[in-house]
């Protein structure tokens, strides 16, 4: 069989790939991998991952862009993902710089980079990428000999700590946006402009902020003064784009060669949750609630597994069980996975809508494994602070349910650092814990199991919680002790998160744009892979901040005021800041705000999008 | 979707695919290449039979794990289906269902009696290319060194073996193009597997300077592949 002919990167990196661990995460050559030829198309766009192929290559977002993008013909999307740390040496060391998977092109040669920013720990290798690369890592820098770089993601809600790093970010769904940039791009490349007539082109885009055309000035005491547009192109706020309807779903997945996280049909059944949790950022940004049809859902499974071959489908939402008609959906599925021997996930059910019927069609779905419950809380009290007002009684209604439906492992998630929260609530979620194991083995006898997973809150910017102070890691730790007191010998599992990579996280929701330095500084200290638990270290941050002279309290342990200029007040995510204050100053009084499906508590989706809802009449919006 | 030609009922029948590995998939491994080979099977549509419990997989087997890093001009696959299949729909199926890198070179059916392709296995034959221009008197003195030592003792992750009986033959060739190159036929038995890697490394070649494809697999006599000491009158051992 004759070999392909190579160019000489491709080449250089055949010899180093025998020397690093799974050198299957750097050749791309996968079963509906779209490979272009280079000069065939106008515009080549990398999409960028900045973590381990293992992990980026399962992620729904960039593969719905690639899917998007490669179906036009003037475009090629590729993709890259950041190299592992054996892999970083062996490129520097031979002077190697990061390329796409599918034509091994060093992204340099691309027009525009676009980076998915899903998570805040993840910014370090972003820069790491950017610098593989040979791209300069701040805007200001490049010039139309580098490629535009964009990103979007959950993280870019609030952009400001990485707004120096990036030409635009599409705020926002980025099904349409993507093209309109490419678009831009196009006619800017045919106009012989300069690149801030690109950045002027880009930021008159709905959806699109430009921070180079935006300027912070800062209060003595580093609160936030003025948030000014640069040029009569930029309007603030700048809106978040939303689809008014669903598109049709992804069924053309790239199947990987080598072991990735999440192998299998992923499908969005909902997008936004109405449930109103005060500390989720998903559940407010990603507002309003869409749903797709049994039928859209069903048929687009059946074609992901013609295409793939996967053994597993997974169906995504924020609360599957409140999709209107979640039951038929389930009974569809059956037939589908008894004829072509798959497995299914279905993450996030709620609660309190869990029906028997519900319990019935899953046990037959899934039987055997685990079951997960996120109570978040371990009291009524907490519970209804943080808007997830489930009683006791209605939690331990549901908890028998499982166990009587034949299930024995029941993993709980709770939050510990909750505004408000005391000791003694953190001693209930052992207690909670104790008293559902106890209910367990009356149930099902010795084989009851239950684990308690622990995350630290952080706050989220355009959540009620947006002021709320960040718990000192101090008293993280001592509420992670007085939990594992309070389970000592009660065959209870409890896992929980590094406080010291919470607390970055915490840094970057909330930062603004003079974290950039930090991040900058911390990268150049030695950070990377910030989001692996054996990776992460907090000395290059610590000194970064010291270096950078400033304070980290400021952006963890401070509550803001209530009159303050957010870092991210210029960024319209849909729920307006007021909605959001009086959610807030209901929590502080215990003030429940019920799902708003039935009654529209107008947080202001329905004043930013009414439009686009009236033009599509049809969706499955579910404002009410 | 076609309907199947029934010929028999709850049978179960055994398929052996001839198969080539190509560059797009030398960096996958052996696990990894098994769940490729399942997804490909299940692409395919075909009535497979499945393993029970609650993560049903195809029923599959391969001959012989490829180290990673290497290609290959032979390797085989066999798996079972619940009904019979006339061979060429079988074909054609795993032909529409390969994930690029891999090619089909036949489809046949097997006796359901037959031993496991593992056990079956006795030696494998590959070739290796240079990266870097070698010159030739250099690599056939390497070569008749190393076979002129009785016995070869290796480490490979901190396991010190014989290398020496699970060479089978090796030598040092000139490629059409005019690059030279090696030959080396290994032992492949249950237990004494011998790997190009190994042996390259005994010459003085690291991992990084060569590329190697297995371009033969040689099962035992009783399954109409000639055995190893009647293919091999050139054997140095």
């Amino acid at each position: 069989m004759p070999l392909s002919p190579k160019n000489n990167l491709q080449q250089q990196v055949e010899r180093l790939l025998p020397t690093v661990v799974k050198p299957g995460r750097y050749v791309g050559g996968e079963l509906n991998q779209t490979v272009k030829p280079w000069d065939s198309v106008q515009t080549h766009v990398a999409l960028v991952f900045p973590d381990i192929y293992d992990l980026g290559q399962s992620n729904l977002g960039l593969a719905i862009l690639y899917d998007i993008l490669n179906q036009r013909n003037d475009v090629a999307a590729e993709r890259a993902f950041a190299p592992w740390i054996d892999m970083e040496a062996a490129l520097r060391a031979a002077g190697i710089p990061l390329f796409s998977l599918e034509n091994k092109r060093p992204l340099g040669d691309f027009d525009i980079v676009g980076v998915s920013l899903p998570y805040e720990t993840i910014y370090t290798n972003f820069l790491n990428i950017l610098d593989l690369s040979g791209i300069p890592l701040y805007s200001v820098d490049r010039t139309v000999e580098h490629p535009l770089v964009i990103a979007g993601g959950q993280a870019v809600y609030n952009p400001e700590p990485v707004a120096p790093f990036v030409d635009a970010f599409a705020i926002g769904e980025g099904e349409n946006v993507i093209l309109e940039i490419v678009d831009a791009h196009q006619a800017w490349t045919g106009s012989n402009g300069s690149r801030q007539d690109l950045l002027v082109a880009l930021a008159s885009i709905p959806g699109v902020y430009v921070p180079a055309l935006v300027t912070v000035g800062y209060h003595p005491d580093g609160t936030i003064q003025s948030v000014v547009p640069g040029h009569p192109a930029v309007k603030l706020p700048v809106d978040k784009r939303l689809l008014a309807e669903f598109p049709p779903p992804l069924s053309r997945f790239l199947v990987p060669n080598i072991e990735v996280v999440q192998e299998r049909v992923s499908l969005e059944i909902m997008r936004g949750c109405t449930r109103g949790c005060r500390f989720c950022h998903a559940g407010m940004v990603n507002r309003p609630i869409r749903e797709r049809s049994v039928p859209e859902i069903l048929v687009a499974l059946e074609a992901g597994l013609d295409q793939t071959g996967y053994e597993e489908i997974s169906l995504l939402s924020l609360s599957s069980s409140d999709h209107s008609q979640i039951i038929p959906l389930i009974e569809g599925l059956q037939t589908l996975l008894t004829e072509r021997q798959v497995n299914i996930s279905l993450p996030s059910l709620r609660i309190e809508s869990f029906s028997d019927e519900l319990m019935d069609v899953l046990q037959k779905l899934s039987p055997g494994g685990g079951f997960t419950l996120a109570p978040e809380a371990g009291t009524e009290r907490l519970r209804n602070i943080i808007n997830k007002p489930i009683s006791d009684a209605e939690l331990m209604a549901t908890v028998r349910s499982v166990f009587q439906h034949g299930w024995t492992s029941l993993k709980l998630y709770f939050m510990i650092g909750h505004p408000q929260e005391t000791l003694a609530d953190v001693e209930a979620i052992a207690e909670l814990c104790k008293a559902i194991l106890q209910e367990g083995r009356r149930l099902v006898g010795g084989r009851a199991r239950v684990h308690a997973g622990i995350s630290t809150f952080i706050p989220k910017p355009h959540t009620p919680f947006q002021w709320a102070a960040f718990d000192h890691p101090d008293l993280i730790d001592t509420k992670i002790i007085t939990l594992k007191d309070a389970l000592r010998g009660s065959k209870i599992k409890m896992t929980w998160n590094d406080p010291q990579g919470s607390q970055l996280e915490a840094w970057m929701a909330r930062g603004d744009r003079r974290l950039a330095q930090v991040i900058h500084q911390a990268w150049h200290n030695g950070a990377r892979f910030d989001a692996w638990g054996d990776q992460f270290k907090i000395e290059p941050w610590q000194e970064a901040f010291s270096t950078c002279g400033l304070d980290p309290d400021f952006y963890g342990s401070r509550s803001r005021g209530l009159d303050e200029i957010l870092p991210w007040d210029h960024i319209n995510a849909g729920v307006r800041k007021t909605f959001l204050l009086e959610d807030y100053r209901w929590s502080l009084e215990g003030k429940v705000r019920p799902d708003c499906r039935e009654h529209c508590y107008a947080c202001g989706i329905l004043s930013s999008f009414n439009e686009l809802r009236l033009a599509a009449p049809g969706g499955g919006w579910k404002c009410p | 979707m076609e309907v199947p030609v029934m010929t028999q009922h709850n049978e179960v029948n055994r398929i052996r695919i001839h198969y080539a590995k190509g560059d797009s998939l030398r960096f996958i491994g052996h696990l990894d290449l098994q769940r490729l080979w399942e997804r490909t099977l299940r692409r395919s549509a075909l009535p497979l039979r499945y393993t029970q419990g609650y993560h049903p997989r195809a029923r599959l087997n391969l001959a012989s794990a490829l180290p990673l890093g290497f290609i290959s001009d032979e390797e085989l696959l066999d798996f079972w289906m619940d009904l019979p299949y006339p061979i060429e729909q079988i074909e054609a199926r795993l032909k529409a269902a390969v994930p690029p890198g891999l090619t089909i070179q036949s489809v046949r059916n097997i006796d359901l009696g037959e031993d496991a392709l593992q056990v079956q296995m006795k030696a494998s034959e590959y070739e290796v290319t240079f990266y870097d221009r070698q010159a030739p008197e250099v690599l056939s003195r390497k070569v008749d060194q190393l076979l002129s030592q009785d016995e070869i003792q290796h480490t490979r992750r901190k396991k010190t073996y014989d290398l020496r009986p699970l060479i089978l033959e090796l030598e040092a060739i000139t490629h059409s193009s005019g690059e030279c190159g090696l030959l080396m036929r290994l032992l492949a038995e249950p237990g004494a597997t011998g790997r190009p890697d190994d042996v390259l490394d005994e010459l003085g070649y690291p991992n990084t300077d060569y590329l190697v494809r297995r371009t033969r697999l040689i099962l035992a006599e009783s399954f109409g592949v000639s055995s190893v000491e009647s293919q091999s009158p050139g054997l140095r051992s």
